[in-house]
Order: structure tokens, then C-alpha cells, then sequence
């Protein structure tokens, strides 16, 4: 099975079972090494929530900087990933660790999930509604946290989104008709949503809607944004019609870290999945977006 | 001041940005040197949320040189600014003028400048001067009020010993002769009496 757009492998096995396969690493975003390995593993295992798979084994790739850190470092970060593929019902079963310069930590993961059940990323129908499950921010936070610029209770803020799996929402939506899912990561929500629209529908957002983390707009503010949000920029708002000029409009394009699923399900069925991810502890659940037909432009902000 | 921050990430250009700008006086410039669109975003963001005017220019190598003023020359505001005049009052006499007339007018003079909106940073004391501010009690109560309102009074010492009343001082305190110099040096003007 052929997929290279999607946000992890599929490979069938038979008629009941295809293997999921996904891997990924990130360099730290927090101070905390369990907290740290608890956010690697949960962008780690996101890509598996996406496809509507279920997490069976995981696998630790490590790349350790002795020089700077004690050993109990690498142990702790390594008891948060695992807390997180527990928390999924995965299991660890083994790994990999060598010497870096900087820190990197992530999973290789291996799920599965049923044939004709895949969440595809550009299959949403034209009336569908896009749910975001995660608020924006996360990279303008992360770098602020990288600057020195946030204060302690903002810092757990973030730590709490960024460790919180997409797992519930995944199984949430399963039973919901949905037609596409993609998680948002490095390319922000505006590079996911081109994506999911393929150039085959125009995906209308109503940017007040977005829910963004108002500590994030303050950075924003102040300069700490990261380049990979400029040049998220750069690229998609080539493909953005802006209707209306937004201050904040940087945030559509800010690149996120352990981001949530954005989920394009029938309209009638809106209020019931975003009270259901709601319930499950998805507090910044919101409609952000509709599925049009294809106007010329594959996003449009307004 | 000028910076180079090209080849840093984000966020370290604003980070030494900011630095920069703590170091340098007000009305002062930074230039700062960046070859990123992210650098050159963030910086002129950060600038422009500070209130600060910016502007940006390609620099022959391709790079970007932006520059930042810090503070408005319009509206710089000095925090003693609004209560002191940046003046030394320069005291010769224990007069102004001949005899007894002129004891009068130095006491009514100095009375006048309490009233004033704006009263002078400095009073220094010299010569026959340091008699008001030790035996003269009508001049060394006007001087205690201006000196509770942050008033600097000084009465030189030299002249305290030639005129041995140096145990005498009840306003102020002892000056000596390089501060007095340069207290008339570094003032927007000198009232000598």
C-alpha cells in the first residue's frame, strides 16, 4: 500500500490487519528530563493516533550527551516515554542509544489498525467541518522556554499540552463519521491543512476560532518566534487567501511540537465529537474550519 | 553599538538584541546584523513592541542591517527632570549688595526661590557665602526647607576654616573645591550672586 503523503506507513498484512509504522525524535523543550521524554513520546506516537491505529510496540532511540548529563538524566527521560506508551497500552521492547553532541530523544513506533479503517490526511468531503483538538503556540512556547522568557506556571502550561497524547481523541473520533485526520507538527496548522486539502477542496478557517495560547501572542509579540514558523510562512501563504488582515496571523503557521489531531467530520456530528474530546480532557477542542469546493485557493482566512 | 547575529537561531538574535539595548543610553543607536528573514522579523517585532523606532537595509554581502534607536529625543524623560532645574546657584556674599539692604535682599532672594516651580539642583556656598548657612539662622532655615525638597547645598570648606565657623555648619554639607568646579561645569547654567 502506497502512501507517501501520509503521516505514517501502512503496510497490510492480510484482509483484518495493516502495520502502522512511524518514526521520530526531537532535542529538548523542557528542562525536566521525564517531562521531556514524555512530550518526545507523545509526538512520537501522534503519527499512529492519526491513521485511527492502535499503539502495540515501541522502540527507544536515543541520542545521549554524556558530557553534559549524568546518567540518572538519560534514565529519567526514559521512564517518561515509557509512562506515555503505557498510558496507550503499548509496549517498550528495546532500543537504541549512542553518544550526541545534543540531546535527541524519541520512539519508533509500530501499531495496527484495520484495512478500511485508515484516517487518510486528504480524503475530507466537501461540508465537512475541521476540530482542532490542541491549541496553537506551541513553537513560539517552546522557544520562549528556550530563551528564558516564560515563568514557571506558563512553562507547565505548555509541558501539560505538549505530554498530552492524542490517543483519547483517536479513539474518540473512531466512532464519529469521520472522513480525513492529520496531527499538526512542523508544518503548523496552515501547512497540515494544505495538505489535507490536496488542492482538491478549499478549506475555509475563521482564524478568531483557532484557539492560540495567550502567553504564545505576548512572545510572539516580543520577536520569539522560530524560523521554522517563518518558513511555514513563507511557503503556505503562497496557497492563504487572507479575507482579513489578523496581528497574530504568524500563529496559523507557527510550527507546532506534539500537536493535536485536526479531524474533518460531518457537520451533523460536530457538537457531539467536540463535547465527547472535551469530556476526555481536551479542553481547547474547537470547530476551526469548513470544506468547500475547490475555489482556486486551497486556504482561505477569514 | 553595532551586533553581529548572523548565523544564530531564533531566539538568540532577540535575546542579544535585548542585551544590547539594556547596556546603551537613551537616544543611543544599535545596529544590528542579521542573514535570516526569521532574525530580521523577530528583532524589528521585538523592537517595535518596545516602542522603539526601527528601520532595515540589505547590507552589500546580502545580509540585513537593521537599526534601533532607543528612546525618542522628543520624550526622553529624566526622573528629577520635572521637580529640579539643571542650575547651580553660585553664593559669594552673605549679601546682595552693600550693608544692611543687602543682608535683607539675599534672605528674600532665597525665600523667592522656595516658591519656585522648579528649584535649582545645586546651592554652593563660598567665601563670605558660608555665613548663611551657619551663623545666619534666617538663611539656614530657608536652606533646611530647599534641602528637605532635595536641594544639594554645599559650603566650602576652605572658607568654613578661614572664617572658623567650620563647627558652625547647620545646613548641608562640607564641599571642596573639585566637586564645587565641577558641579558649575556640568550644569545647564550658573545664577552667581
Amino acid at each position: 500500500m502506497e502512501a507517501s503523503n501520509e503521516d505514517a506507513s501502512v503496510y497490510r498484512l492480510d484482509d483484518e490487519r495493516a502495520l502502522v509504522q512511524t518514526v521520530d525524535y526531537i532535542t529538548p523543550v523542557v528542562d525536566d528530563p521525564y517531562i521531556y521524554g514524555q512530550i518526545a513520546a507523545a509526538n512520537s506516537l501522534s503519527d499512529v493516533f492519526a491513521m485511527g491505529a492502535d499503539v502495540a510496540t515501541a522502540l527507544n532511540l536515543v541520542g545521549f550527551d554524556g558530557c553534559n548529563h549524568k546518567a540518572e538524566v538519560l534514565n529519567e527521560i526514559l521512564q517518561g516515554g515509557l509512562s506515555k506508551v503505557q498510558e496507550c497500552g503499548g509496549i517498550i521492547v528495546g532500543g537504541h542509544t549512542i553518544e550526541t553532541p545534543e540531546m535527541t530523544y524519541g520512539l519508533s513506533v509500530a501499531g495496527f489498525v484495520h484495512p478500511k479503517k485508515i484516517y487518510r490526511n486528504n480524503t475530507p468531503r466537501v461540508g465537512d467541518v475541521l476540530i482542532l483538538t490542541k491549541p496553537i503556540g506551541m513553537g513560539v512556547l517552546t522557544t520562549g522556554i528556550k530563551a528564558d522568557m516564560l515563568d514557571a506556571k506558563a512553562v507547565e502550561k505548555t509541558a501539560d499540552i505538549l505530554a498530552q497524547l492524542n490517543y483519547k481523541a483517536s479513539l474518540i473520533m473512531r466512532d464519529f463519521d469521520v472522513s480525513a485526520c492529520t496531527d499538526v507538527t512542523g508544518f503548523g496548522l496552515a501547512g497540515h491543512a494544505y495538505e489535507m486539502s490536496g488542492k482538491n477542496f478549499t478549506i475555509e478557517f475563521d482564524f478568531n476560532s483557532i484557539p492560540i495560547i495567550s502567553e504564545a501572542i505576548e512572545l510572539a509579540n516580543m520577536g520569539i518566534i522560530p524560523a521554522g514558523t517563518y518558513a511555514n510562512q513563507e511557503y503556505v501563504s503562497l496557497h492563504v487567501e487572507v479575507k482579513k488582515e489578523y496581528q497574530n496571523e504568524i500563529f496559523f503557521y507557527d510550527a507546532q511540537t506534539s500537536g493535536g489531531l485536526l479531524i474533518a467530520v460531518k457537520e451533523s456530528d460536530t457538537i457531539g465529537l467536540v463535547k465527547r474530546l472535551k469530556d476526555a480532557g481536551y479542553e481547547y477542542s474547537s470547530i476551526v474550519a469548513v470544506l468547500k469546493e475547490f475555489s482556486g485557493t486551497s486556504l482561505v482566512l477569514r | 553599538m553595532k551586533i553581529d547575529c548572523r548565523g544564530l537561531a531564533c531566539p538568540e538574535p532577540v535575546i542579544n538584541t535585548k542585551k544590547s539595548l539594556d547596556l546603551l543610553d537613551d537616544n543611543a543607536l544599535l545596529e544590528v546584523l542579521v542573514d535570516s528573514n526569521a532574525s530580521r522579523e523577530n528583532v524589528i517585532r521585538f523592537a517595535n513592541n518596545e516602542g522603539l523606532s526601527v528601520s532595515d537595509e540589505i547590507t552589500e554581502d546580502g545580509s540585513v542591517k537593521i537599526t534601533i534607536v532607543k528612546g525618542f529625543a522628543c520624550s526622553v524623560v529624566d526622573p528629577d527632570g520635572d521637580k529640579f532645574l539643571n542650575k547651580v546657584l553660585f553664593i559669594k556674599d552673605d549679601k546682595v549688595g552693600e550693608g544692611e539692604l543687602g543682608s535683607k535682599l539675599i534672605v528674600g532672594f532665597l525665600k523667592s526661590i522656595l516658591e519656585l516651580p522648579k528649584l535649582p539642583k545645586t546651592v554652593i556656598c563660598v567665601n563670605k557665602g558660608i555665613y548663611l548657612t551657619t551663623k545666619n539662622t534666617a538663611a539656614v532655615e530657608i536652606l533646611q526647607e530647599l534641602e528637605k525638597k532635595g536641594v544639594e547645598i554645599f559650603s566650602c570648606g576652605v572658607c568654613l576654616d578661614f572664617y572658623e565657623v567650620s563647627d558652625e555648619l547647620k545646613v548641608g554639607v562640607v564641599g571642596n573645591a573639585y566637586g564645587t568646579v565641577e558641579s558649575l561645569l556640568n550644569s545647564d547654567g550658573t545664577i552667581s550672586l
